[in-house]
C-alpha cells in the first residue's frame, strides 16, 4: 500500500512540478482573495488583524477546492479506468493523491501565512501552534478533498458539485483552525487552542482512516 | 428484478394506509393537546407549546432519517448484505429527512424569535442542523446525476457515509463554539424531570405522531423509488411520445393542409 | 401566541404539502405501471 501511494504521489507531484498549475494559478488566486478581504475590512489594521485567522482558513478552504479539482482533472476518464485496472491498491491510490494534495496545500499555506502576517499586521505569539494547526487541518482537508474529488470525479457537473459537497463537511476544519490560530496569535477571546488542535487531529485521523477503507468502492463507481 | 412492479401486495398497501391514518390521528391529537389542553409553562408561558412539535421533528430529521440513510448506505456497500433495497431505503430516508431537517430549522427559528429575540442565532444545534441540511442537499444533488443505477447507488452510499462520519465531529465542534440552546432537556432519553404531567404525555405523543408521519412518508417514498427505477425506460418513452404528439398538433395548427407535416 | 400558530402551521402545512406531492407522484407512477404492464427489466 505505501509503495503504491508513493508511486501515485510522485506522479501527481511531478505533473504539478512540470505544469505548475497550483503554483501559477491557485496561489495567486488565494493571494487575490486575501487582498479582496483587505478591501472589505481595511484600511485600518485592527479589524483585519482580528479577522485574520478566519480569513486565512476560508481562503485555504477555497484554494483547497481548486486544488482538489485540479487533482481530479489530472486523470481523464480513460486514465481513471487505467488506475482501477492497474492493480494498484486503492488505499494506496487514496493516500498517494492525498499526500500530493497535502504537499501542494502546505506550500499554499506557507505563502498565505506569510501574506497574512505581512498584510494584516498580526503578531505571532506561538509559531509552533500555527504550524501544528495547519498541518493537522491540512491532512484532514486533503483526505476529505481526495475522497469527494474521486466521488464526483467522472461527473460532468463536477465543478459545481464538488464545492457543494466538500465545504460543509470541511466546516469543522474551518472552525477549529480559526480558533486554534486565534489562540496562537493571542487574539482568542478566551480558552486555549488545545481542544481545537485535538479536533483537527481527530478530523484528520477519521478521514484518512475512512479514505483508506472506502476508496476501493469509490474507484469502482467512477 | 424480473417480478412485475405492480405487484404491491394488498396487505402492504393496507399497512401503509393504516400507518398513514395512525399518523394523522396522533398528529391531530398532538395539535389539540398541545395548543388547547396542556397548561402554559412557568418560564416560557405559551411558547412552550412548540416543544410538542419542534423536538420531535428535530429528532426525526437528525437521528431517525439520517440514521436510516447512513445505515442503509453501509448495508448496501457491504457485500454480504448488498441489495438494491438498501439503496432505495437510504435515498428515500434522506430525501424525506431533508424536508424534516428544513422544517427543524424553520420551527426552531420560529421558536427562537420570541424566546431569544432573533430569527437566527448561531447556537450549536441550529448551526449543526443547518450544515446537515446542506450535506443532505448535496446528497440529493448527487442522486439526481443521471447514469448507471449501480454506480449512482455506490456514489450516494459513499457520500452518505462521508457525511455521517462528519456529523458527530460537526456536533462537537459547534457545541464547543457556543451554546444558547437549552441543554438537551427535551432530548433526554428518560423524559427529564423539567417537564411534568400532561405535558410529558403530550410530548411523548408528539414524538410518536411525527415518527409515524415520517414512517408513512418513508414507505410511500420507497414505493415511488421502486416504481421509478423499474419504469425508467417507460417514463422516457411516454414523455417522448407526448413531445411528438405536440409536434404533430403544432404542425397541424400551423399548416392548413395536412396533419403531421414536419 | 401568533408565534405558536406560525410554528404549528409551518409544520402542518409543510408535512401536508410534501405528503400531497408524494401521493400524486405515486399515483402517476402506479398509473404508468399499469399502462406499460409494469414489468421491471
Amino acid at each position: 500500500m505505501w509503495r503504491d501511494s508513493v508511486l501515485v504521489a510522485g506522479k501527481d507531484l511531478r505533473i504539478e512540478l512540470r505544469s505548475r498549475v497550483v503554483l501559477n494559478q491557485v496561489a495567486p488566486f488565494s493571494l487575490v482573495v486575501l487582498v479582496l478581504f483587505a478591501f472589505t475590512l481595511g484600511p485600518s489594521r485592527a479589524p483585519m488583524a482580528k479577522a485574520a485567522p478566519g480569513l486565512f482558513w476560508v481562503t485555504v478552504l477555497f484554494a483547497a477546492v481548486l486544488a482538489v479539482q485540479r487533482s481530479v482533472s489530472l486523470e481523464s476518464s480513460e486514465a481513471r479506468d487505467g488506475l482501477r485496472l492497474s492493480g494498484l491498491d486503492p488505499a494506496g491510490v487514496f493516500l498517494g493523491k492525498a499526500m500530493a494534495l497535502m504537499a501542494e496545500l502546505v506550500v499554499l499555506e506557507v505563502l498565505l501565512g506569510a501574506g497574512v502576517v505581512l498584510f494584516y499586521g498580526v503578531h505571532v505569539r506561538s509559531a509552533l501552534d500555527l504550524v501544528a494547526a495547519c498541518v493537522a487541518g491540512t491532512v484532514g482537508l486533503a483526505a476529505a478533498g481526495t475522497l469527494y474529488g474521486a466521488l464526483a470525479g467522472g461527473l460532468r457537473v463536477r465543478e459545481t458539485l464538488l464545492p457543494f459537497l466538500l465545504l460543509p463537511v470541511a466546516a469543522p476544519v474551518l472552525l477549529a483552525g480559526t480558533r486554534a490560530w486565534q489562540a496562537a496569535l493571542g487574539t482568542a477571546a478566551g480558552g486555549a487552542g488545545d481542544p481545537w488542535l485535538r479536533l483537527l487531529c481527530v478530523f484528520a485521523a477519521v478521514y484518512v482512516a475512512l479514505g483508506v477503507v472506502i476508496f476501493g468502492p469509490i474507484l469502482e463507481a467512477s | 428484478m424480473s417480478t412485475p412492479v405492480a405487484a404491491w401486495s394488498r396487505r402492504r398497501a393496507w399497512t401503509v394506509r393504516a400507518v398513514g391514518i395512525a399518523a394523522l390521528v396522533s398528529l391531530a391529537a398532538t395539535v389539540w393537546l398541545g395548543i388547547w389542553v396542556t397548561p402554559p409553562d412557568q418560564v416560557q408561558h405559551d411558547l412552550v407549546r412548540l416543544v410538542y412539535i419542534h423536538p420531535p421533528i428535530a429528532w426525526v430529521a437528525l437521528y431517525l432519517a439520517f440514521g436510516i440513510g447512513a445505515l442503509g448506505s453501509v448495508l448496501w456497500l457491504w457485500r454480504r448484505t448488498r441489495s438494491p433495497f438498501w439503496d432505495r431505503l437510504a435515498s428515500a430516508s434522506i430525501e424525506v429527512g431533508t424536508v424534516f431537517t428544513a422544517l427543524t430549522l424553520v420551527t426552531g427559528s420560529i421558536w427562537g424569535r420570541p424566546t431569544w429575540g432573533v430569527w437566527w442565532a448561531w447556537d450549536a444545534r441550529l448551526t449543526s442542523t443547518a450544515l446537515l441540511l446542506v450535506m443532505e442537499l448535496g446528497y440529493l444533488a448527487l442522486r439526481r446525476v443521471p447514469g448507471d443505477p449501480e454506480a449512482r447507488a455506490r456514489r450516494c452510499a459513499v457520500a452518505a457515509i462521508i457525511a455521517a462520519v462528519d456529523v458527530p465531529i460537526v456536533h462537537f465542534s459547534v457545541v464547543w463554539w457556543r451554546t444558547l440552546h437549552q441543554g438537551a432537556t427535551v432530548l433526554n432519553a428518560n423524559l427529564s424531570p423539567t417537564i411534568h404531567g400532561s405535558m410529558a404525555w403530550t410530548l411523548l405523543l408528539g414524538f410518536v405522531a411525527v415518527t409515524l408521519v415520517f414512517v408513512w412518508m418513508l414507505l410511500v417514498r420507497l414505493r415511488i423509488e421502486t416504481l421509478e427505477q423499474a419504469l425508467e425506460g417507460a417514463e422516457l418513452d411516454e414523455a417522448l411520445q407526448e413531445r411528438w404528439a405536440e409536434g404533430d398538433t403544432e404542425a397541424a395548427l400551423a399548416s392548413p393542409a395536412g396533419v403531421g407535416e414536419p | 401566541m401568533s408565534y405558536i400558530a406560525a410554528g404549528y402551521a409551518a409544520a402542518l402545512v409543510t408535512m401536508g404539502l410534501y405528503a400531497g406531492l408524494l401521493l400524486r407522484r405515486r399515483r402517476r407512477l402506479e398509473a404508468l405501471a399499469e399502462r406499460t404492464g409494469g414489468d421491471a427489466p
